[in-house]
């Protein structure tokens, strides 16, 4: 009886565990498990409807930062105005400061007038805004309404200025085109709708580039990139986009190569050259899909024997490209490729180059020298010369050459002054100018006068030797 | 007759004084007892996100299996992004995928509030303490995610495993009535 029972039970057991599937409890982790929605219809905007004026400029000053990396691209300004080596005991003389939109928008300064795209959180609009650059006095407003919600800030471009336009672009890559002089508005064109493009992460990143008349963005979407006459909006070329790359937080930078002018960019799936004149204009040069990360803000930084350095946060470090040029024909070929703990690299601030180096402040992912500003080896952006030292991180803030010191904000609004060298780390003076934090917004300075900010403030600091 | 009231007289001395030892000694101890937790000086073993390097030692040098640390999400400090560092490996697609999930036991659920937000919510039962997902929001993100001993779990031994074999020495005793150090504004109020 007790056997036959037994016999039951394993029978049973078998039959159980023969049925049984081992794996019916486990839940397969599949795409759409976040009920994500469809991305939301573009809004049509009507851009340039508002505008305010509140005072009148009159100023005598003739410098200009007209633009993301200054008038050079590189960062560096070539003013004769000699600047402080060391702050006052109570902190650099703040000659104004104004109250913003959370971003990271940067200033332009053209002839005594700061142009900064705002988003104002009350007005819920882009909000390009012209202050005097010596008292920090507002002169007129002119903007659109459009909703936006925080996402690590809204504002984060830099407005293109010449003697005679304003060029900007909104955090959904609305572009306005003002007069410098008046702020009448001009034309606008709504990227995301006419060009299909998507938004990148955080809000558009691409500061815009005025070049010889033209307006350069670079769309993704259905153009590559387009030029569009300053003067009237009209479409000049569009470049095709075949391989449906993106619009990355990267800016557009102009590039003289053998003879060959072209517009670089480091899109989302590639980095290209655009032939920026001749009959062939609006034409790719060259291009690779080498270098393909999924954020990318830095841009490319161009040297005059082919070398362009690309680099990125997110874990991508950086590769070298060099082009050739063959008759009419461009080729471009990997020479080195590296992690960001393997030596330079960058996530939001692109490297400026100094006596044919590179300095850059490497990011989190960089291992015992992260956060810290290094200098590289020309021939070599791995062999770092220098470090600031273990005692001595920023973050992702901004960095710039004037007046042969390099001026460096930190996180939190710290302003560092450094001697630029290829030899070592020589620093002058720091001192904590902004409260805030996220101080990420790049600076500007003309006339001895530097722009700085933080997410939700912006200072005016005059640095100018002869006026302390 | 004296002499056997004298014996009797020293044993009863030798019982009455062991008592009393012992007694004292009960007695003390309980008073101690009760003075030190009411004076709050119990201790418990907890992580300082700061110094915690994310070397995924939690994960494996606890006594315990699974490990009593968890991943805890500071809400305030997240920027509820679509692309969260501590969420998709580098260079992921910005789906659930398991292939794109940086936690190998996909203990972070992701969830859509409206565009651009998305929420982080972390299932304790699932997460092993490994710290994949702190690295990356560390390195990418706010920092919101981090790691703690969880004291439902903990066994608070006299010599905590994973504090010996920390490389930051990030893991100390804390005081018992605030055993967790939680980054963001939680541990503000808390204290305030």
């Amino acid at each position: 009886m007790a056997t036959g029972l037994l016999v039951l039970a394993g029978v049973l057991s078998i039959g159980w565990w023969l049925a049984k599937d081992p794996v019916d409890e486990l839940v397969t982790t599949q795409p759409g498990l976040d009920n994500r929605g469809e991305h939301s219809v573009v809004a049509d905007i009507d851009i340039g409807a508002y505008f305010e004026t509140m005072g009148e400029l009159n100023s005598e000053l003739q410098e200009t930062w007209p633009r993301f990396r200054g008038e050079y691209f590189d960062n560096m300004s070539r003013s004769k105005v000699a600047l402080i080596d060391k702050f006052p005991a109570e902190g650099p003389n703040v000659k104004w400061r104004v109250e913003l939109g959370e971003g990271h928008a940067g200033a332009a300064i053209y002839k005594g007038a700061v142009y900064l795209l705002d988003y104002d959180e009350e007005l819920r609009a882009d909000i390009l805004r012209c202050f005097s650059l010596v008292d920090g006095e507002e002169i007129w407003e002119r903007g659109y309404k459009i909703n936006l919600k925080r996402n690590h800030g809204m504002s984060r471009t830099v407005p293109a200025v010449t003697e005679e336009h304003i060029l900007t672009i909104g955090p959904r890559s609305h572009v306005m085109c003002v007069s410098r002089q008046d702020g009448e508005f001009i034309w606008g064109l709504n990227v995301e709708k006419e060009y299909e493009s998507e938004i990148p992460l955080w809000y558009t990143g691409q500061c815009p580039l005025i070049d010889n008349g033209k307006a350069i963005i670079a769309t993704g979407g259905r153009s590559l990139m387009v030029a569009l006459d300053m003067e009237s909006g009209e479409v000049l070329w569009e470049t095709p986009n075949e391989n449906g790359w993106l619009m990355s937080h990267s800016s557009v930078l102009p590039y003289e190569f053998q003879g060959i002018r072209m517009y670089v960019y480091s899109a989302y799936g590639g980095v290209f050259g655009v032939a920026a004149d001749g009959p062939n204009a609006g034409e790719i040069l060259w291009q690779t899909s080498a270098w393909n990360h999924q954020v990318v803000a830095p841009s490319p930084v161009c040297m005059p024997d082919g070398k362009v350095f690309l680099t990125a946060g997110y874990g991508a470090g950086a590769m070298i490209l060099q082009l050739s040029k063959s008759g009419d024909q461009f080729s471009v070929e990997v020479i080195n490729e590296y992690a960001p703990k393997e030596g330079l690299a960058c996530e939001q601030q692109t490297p400026v180059v100094f006596n044919d180096h590179l300095l850059g402040i490497l990011p989190k992912d960089a291992g015992p020298l992260r956060n810290q500003l290094v200098c590289v080896h020309p021939d070599d952006f791995t062999k770092v010369i220098w470090t600031s030292g273990q005692d001595k991180r920023f973050g992702l803030g901004p960095y710039m050459i004037a007046d042969n010191k390099l001026f460096i904000v930190s996180d939190d609004g710290t302003l560092t002054v450094v001697t630029p060298s290829t030899r070592e780390y020589i620093e002058l003076d720091s001192y904590r100018v902004l409260e805030g934090h996220d101080s990420w917004g790049p600076l500007a300075i003309a006339d001895g006068y530097l722009i700085m900010r933080d997410s939700k403030s912006m200072v005016c600091l005059d640095i100018a030797k002869s006026r302390q | 007759m004296e002499e056997k009231d004298k014996g009797l007289s020293r044993r009863k001395f030798i019982n009455d004084g062991v008592r009393l030892t012992l007694g004292l000694t009960v007695v003390g101890t309980g008073v101690f007892s009760l003075k030190r937790s009411a004076s709050g000086k119990d201790y418990v073993w907890q992580i300082d996100p700061v110094k915690c390097t994310q070397c995924g030692r939690c994960a494996t040098e606890c006594v315990k299996s699974d490990s009593a640390v968890k991943c805890v999400h500071a809400y305030d400090l997240c920027g509820y992004c679509d692309l969260c560092g501590g969420y998709f490996k580098p260079g992921a697609k910005l789906q659930t995928g398991a292939e794109n999930q940086l936690c190998p036991t996909a203990a972070i659920q992701r969830r859509f509030i409206e565009e651009p937000y998305f929420e982080y919510i972390i299932d304790e039962e699932l997460c092993i303490g490994c710290a994949k997902c702190v690295k990356g929001c560390s390195a990418f993100g706010n920092g919101s995610l981090h790691l703690q001993i969880r004291h439902d779990l903990c066994l608070n031994c006299n010599q905590c495993a994973i504090a010996t074999s920390c490389p930051s020495d990030a893991i100390s005793r804390v005081p018992a009535d605030k055993p967790y150090i939680i980054k963001g504004d939680f541990t503000s109020e808390e204290e305030g």
